[in-house]
């Protein structure tokens, strides 16, 4: 109960905090702000360590095990994750059920490729050592080789071919609308191509071509700036619902006190602020 | 007339706070008194629906969350409007997330549906694979396993332990993918990565600032519909609640039980009174401004 009016005064104070940056910049804008950064830099890190790195990097290279039937090479391998699992007892488990020491981390298959993933990842943690900070570069070229070969494939099988493919139609289909329809996309297409075309002067006719490609991009742009006001006045109406929700008596009239709050230490601050930039 | 004049080029230095004070007025007023505004369906939702609609009781949809807090007033009425239709027809659904805000937003939208409004039985009817980082290379991936990329779900149950993935090897096995998605990683990557090498068909809800980038797939079917925005999940809530209360299709008798709620509990309805409003008084600002431009310069060309 209290946990979530406190939850609501929070969520009122930084939404009007974000807000009051329509009036000027002031602390509570940059307060936020920092709040904002460092809280969604530490959430997205903890979210992929405990759903991707541990479950399915350690996971891998140590899927649980009983203790008693590991021989051999295995038998060194998790002496390795029980000194891990000293040091980080939470990230690296052990469990004893009936008297049986287990260790390791859920059920799939064992997999040492997976320590060419971890080396990567630790040399990427070699940037803050400078001596050796270009093992990380290691890493870096194998992240983007993997990105650039894996984009390439989608964007030229559904961008390029899926697109052109689209783009073959007839010029008359029988009904006047969709053949309107069909020359419309078509001299869009062929125009706006033409308008990125460099290599001959755009003069005469060709003047004509590339002005239509203008055209048709201004009223993309329009209406892609009609789409974006669209999105933030959603946006507005999110926070504003919200600020109504936590207006109320369960929750302390959180956004009343705090707005009166933030608006007269805004307007103290603004006062207080103008002597000294007539001087 | 020479004090409209004035008016107008007055205008043209408003402080640029009165604008903002007069939006903030203008979308608080119609959500504190809601306005009843006729809904009328576009082609591009009712493809989105009718995609939905026609797959069979016993198909099994992938639904991707990929939003955050943020873009929530838009996606999520979509979200909620979406898993209505699917459980109401019996479809299983496997939720994943690409955002880590979405893992919440998933969280959020299945206990409300799943759990509160049909009571389902979470693994069997439906389960939260959670959030995973990698972007495209774990669409990529789900192509090849899900095993390798989920090993467990957002609970921490092995994936393998989960009934409703036993039959579920890669997402050529879903039946429908659909993206709830606020930018990158997001629809575009679902058609790239997933729908077009494997097949399966894709749609998606999305935010309205992604429409035109999202069209040219609808056009060339590489998208079976989108539902665009706020006035996109305005319209798929109204076609669920037509949909149950004609009775046509595909409809669970527990789902007819839920006909008031779905009628009462619609946020996208709710917010897009305000949404027009707000529009409206845009389009007001935008004209006004420019008889004040030019307004200006006649008088400027005078002297």
């Amino acid at each position: 109960m209290y946990i979530g009016i406190l939850g609501a005064w929070i969520a009122v104070f930084l939404t009007l905090s974000i807000l009051s940056y329509l009036y000027e910049d002031n602390v509570f804008y940059k307060l936020a702000e920092h709040i904002f950064v460092g809280v969604s830099a530490a959430h997205w890190a903890t979210i992929a360590f405990w759903n991707q790195l541990q479950p399915n990097l350690f996971g891998r290279l140590w899927p649980q095990a009983e203790i008693a039937t590991l021989e051999g090479f295995q038998k060194f391998w998790y002496g390795i994750y029980h000194v891990l699992h000293v040091i980080f007892g939470k990230i690296f488990p052990e469990a004893k059920v009936d008297g049986v020491i287990y260790r390791g981390i859920g059920d799939q298959p064992q997999n040492l490729s997976y320590l060419i993933a971890l080396l990567l990842g630790v040399f990427m943690l070699f940037r803050l050592i400078p001596k050796i900070g270009w093992l990380s570069r290691w890493s870096l070229a194998y992240v983007v080789g993997m990105a650039a070969g894996l984009r390439l494939y989608g964007y030229m099988s559904s961008d390029v071919v899926g697109q052109i493919h689209a783009t073959m139609l007839p010029l008359w289909t029988g009904d006047l609308a969709s053949s309107i329809n069909n020359i419309i996309l078509i001299v869009g297409v062929l125009s706006g191509l033409f308008y990125f075309f460099f290599s001959v002067e755009h003069k005469g006719a060709l003047k004509v071509v590339s002005k239509i490609g203008i055209y048709y991009l201004m009223i993309y742009f329009g209406a892609s700036f009609g789409f974006a006001v669209m999105g933030r006045i959603s946006l507005l109406i999110g926070r504003f619902n919200d600020l109504i929700l936590y207006s109320g008596k369960q929750y302390g009239f959180a956004t009343p006190i705090l707005l009166v709050i933030m608006i007269v230490v805004l307007v103290l601050t603004t006062r207080k602020k103008k002597p000294e930039e007539e001087i | 007339m020479a004090k409209i004049t004035k008016f107008l080029e007055k205008l043209d230095s408003l402080d640029r706070r009165i604008i903002f004070l007069i939006i903030g007025l203008v979308v608080l007023f119609p959500l504190l008194v809601p306005l009843d505004l006729p809904i009328e369906t576009t082609q591009l939702t009712e493809d989105a629906f009718n995609a939905i609609d026609q797959l069979p009781q016993e198909a099994k949809v992938l639904v991707s969350f990929e939003y955050g807090p943020s873009t929530k007033p838009e996606l999520h009425p979509m979200a909620i409007g979406m898993l209505r239709h699917l459980f109401s027809k019996g479809n299983k659904v496997i939720v994943m997330c690409l955002w880590p805000d979405g893992l919440f937003m998933a969280n959020e939208a299945l206990e409300q549906v799943a759990h509160r409004e049909f009571g389902l039985q979470y693994g069997v009817d439906y389960v939260n694979l959670g959030y995973r980082p990698g972007n495209e290379a774990i669409i990529k991936g789900i192509t090849k396993s899900f095993e390798a990329n989920f090993s467990i779900d957002s609970k921490g149950i092995s994936i393998t332990k989960i009934p409703i993935m036993h039959d579920i090897q890669t997402a050529k096995d879903v039946d429908f993918i659909f993206s709830l998605s606020a930018g990158y990683p997001g629809a575009i990557e679902w058609v790239l990565y997933a729908g077009d090498p494997l097949k399966v068909p894709v749609s998606s809800g999305n935010t309205s600032i992604q429409v035109n980038q999202l069209l040219p797939y609808v056009k060339s079917g590489q998208m079976k519909g989108i539902i665009a925005g706020m006035p996109g999940a305005t319209e798929y809530e109204t076609m669920v609640v037509e949909k149950i209360k004609n009775n046509t299709g595909l409809i669970t008798e527990h789902a007819k039980t839920l006909l008031p709620v779905f009628e009462t509990e619609r946020n996208a309805k709710k917010f897009i009174g305000a949404q027009s409003i707000a529009h409206l008084a845009i389009v007001i600002f935008i004209i006004l401004g420019n008889i004040s431009f030019f307004v200006k310069r006649k008088n400027q060309r005078k002297y």
